[in-house]
């Protein structure tokens, strides 16, 4: 995969909680069109990155921008609606509500209809409901759930919620998508359909950024793979280089083997 | 849901209750139906913040409060009316409004406490501002005539409000189906996920807040006229948690329970009152204290949940 233009860099960002610095002097950059996944032990700060750019943590110090703008300091709804959207490592859906009404939620970002276009349903308001719907389902049938559209999110699958998210987050129609361990507890089966699912999100032109254990995916799907340890970056490259770095090896087994 | 025979069936009998007991001991049941009414409006008003978007407010009198004050004063001035319905919603919105900017960032527990504060504090106000609400003695509220109507008996007031009732159920049907009440009910789900999702949470808090005071003071603006008299004592703290329950107990976010719900608590009383010994009323808040207690332990969705739109799922595939 050729990369595209420059669609997100982050330059020495930190967050740090009271003394423990979360992450450090973190610079990242993400061209158009890349899968990159993020990998590194637990407690690296690999989702702690993923909350500073959607907004979650303000970030202590450096910049994010994305093509081109500043998006540090906005709030989640704002940078959403930027176009950067994510899913999380414990999966957060509506639970009482539809699998078609949680990706019509994500619609909201792309829709306009206040108040009196509901209550005296006018016909601009009739005509964007049913755009909203009919996106929903496109992406319903995207990740192949759309028979599953009447079923309350909490009577779900485990592998069908984790689905749900990601339809979701592209209804707010992301640049930048970014999954936090998609694959996590599903079998290698569903792994693999799962790998399947984001080379064709990739193919619909979004970029993809992962949190990723299971090394046999991200050995599959990446483009570029980047090392956390300790809340700072260690190691950046293709996913062969990557394995083969000494720090990384570090990082995972320890020193001295 | 009601089935649409249901529907209609309720609806013709709540049109013809009037008619039906009109000379009979049964008439009392008019001022009974008013009554049950102007709670399903504030229960449906506080259905938009505690129903949809899981905002525990334990004040929402104050704005029913509102209303019937902003009414009272009007009607003191002469005014219409015609302007006086309109004006009794705004002021109502707009107060809830200002303590919704400063409050909205506190969460659960926190926001009950504060709108509970808020309530009495209102009633207080109310209590010693002699010189506009003169005080604990009350104030008179003229006849209500809208042009050239008198409205002279509990019949008139009935059907009024009826039609508000009528009218709150629409309206409250339509924001739960649109954009904005699926965000709402998104945002009560699970307010991270939904700001992740693009909600501008805060902004549709205010939202909800600000609109279910539209309810409350047209309620009270009705209550003013129907009593003909408004004291601060109608607007104590028992009335709050009355309109909490009507939602608890009908289903958080489900008009039709929000409905049965007010018919319940707030019917029953009366029809205790009608039928049974005065030994027997004094008991009714143990009475409710229990089917409140019941429903929490057996049915914690309430006795109609709500239940979610289904949709047609062949067209794309």
């Amino acid at each position: 995969m050729t990369a595209g233009a420059v669609l997100l860099e982050a330059k020495d960002l930190a967050q740090h909680f009271g003394g423990l610095k979360a992450i450090d002097q973190v610079n990242l950059t993400l061209r158009e069109g890349e899968i990159v996944s993020v990998i590194g032990p637990n407690g690296a700060g690999k989702t702690t990155f993923f909350n500073v750019m959607t907004g979650v943590y303000p970030g202590t110090r450096g910049s994010i921008e994305f093509q081109g703008r500043k998006i540090n300091g906005l709030a989640c709804h704002e940078i959403t609606a930027l176009g950067i959207a994510r899913t999380f490592q414990n999966i957060r859906l509506f639970h009482n509500m539809t699998a078609l009404e949680n990706v019509m939620v994500g619609r909201h970002c792309r829709s306009y209809q206040r108040i009196l276009g509901p209550l005296l349903r006018l016909p601009a308001f009739r005509q964007e409901e049913a755009d909203i719907e009919t996106a929903a389902k496109e992406l319903l049938g995207f990740v192949g759930m759309l028979s599953s559209g009447n079923i309350l999110a909490k009577n779900l699958s485990y592998g069908n919620q984790r689905r749900l998210e990601i339809a979701r987050a592209l209804a707010t129609e992301p640049k930048l998508l970014i999954l936090d361990e998609p694959t996590a507890g599903m079998n290698p089966t569903e792994s693999q359909d799962l790998v399947a699912l984001v080379r064709r999100i990739q193919a619909r032109g979004v970029t993809v950024l992962l949190i990723e254990h299971q090394m046999r995916v991200v050995m599959d799907i990446s483009d570029r793979v980047v090392v956390f340890d300790y809340g700072v970056k260690i190691a950046e490259g293709t996913p062969k280089e990557v394995v083969a770095d000494a720090r990384v090896i570090e990082a995972y087994l320890g020193k001295g083997a | 849901m009601l089935s649409f025979v249901k529907k209609w069936g309720l609806l013709a009998a709540a049109l013809l209750l009037p008619l039906l007991v009109k000379g009979t001991d049964l008439s009392y049941l008019v001022r009974v139906g008013g009554i049950v009414g102007l709670s399903m409006i504030l229960g449906l008003g506080l259905n938009f913040t505690l129903g949809y978007v899981g905002l525990f407010d334990l004040g929402f009198i104050a704005f029913y409060a509102v209303g019937a004050y902003t009414a009272a004063i009007g009607a003191a001035y002469g005014l219409s009316p015609l302007i006086i319905f309109p004006l009794a919603i705004a002021m109502s919105m707009l107060v809830r409004l200002a303590l919704g900017v400063t409050i909205l960032r506190l969460r659960g527990d926190y926001l009950a406490v504060v709108t509970m504060g808020f309530g009495e504090i209102a009633r207080l106000v109310i209590n010693n501002l002699d010189a506009i609400t003169n005080g604990p003695k009350g104030m008179q509220v003229a006849q209500l005539k809208v042009l050239g109507l008198a409205f002279r008996n509990n019949d008139y007031f009935y059907y009024l409000i009826v039609a508000s009732v009528l009218l709150c159920v629409l309206a409250s049907k339509r924001m739960e189906d649109s954009r904005i009440g699926r965000a709402w009910v998104a945002i009560r789900e699970d307010e991270v996920a939904a700001k992740l999702a693009g909600i501008p949470v805060a902004q549709l808090k205010l939202l909800a807040f600000t609109l279910s005071a539209a309810f409350a003071g047209l309620a009270g603006a009705i209550f003013a006229y129907w009593e003909g008299f408004v004291t601060p004592e109608s607007f104590v703290f028992w009335e709050s948690i009355l309109i909490v329950s009507i939602v608890v107990l009908g289903g958080m976010g489900s008009v039709s329970g929000v409905l049965l719900g007010a018919l319940i608590l707030s019917g029953s009383p009366q029809l205790m009152q009608a039928f049974l010994s005065s030994a027997w009323i004094n008991y009714r808040y143990l009475f409710f204290g229990l089917i409140l207690v019941l429903v929490t332990l057996f049915r914690p969705q309430g006795l109609l949940p709500s239940k979610r739109r289904e949709a047609e799922l062949e067209t794309l595939q």
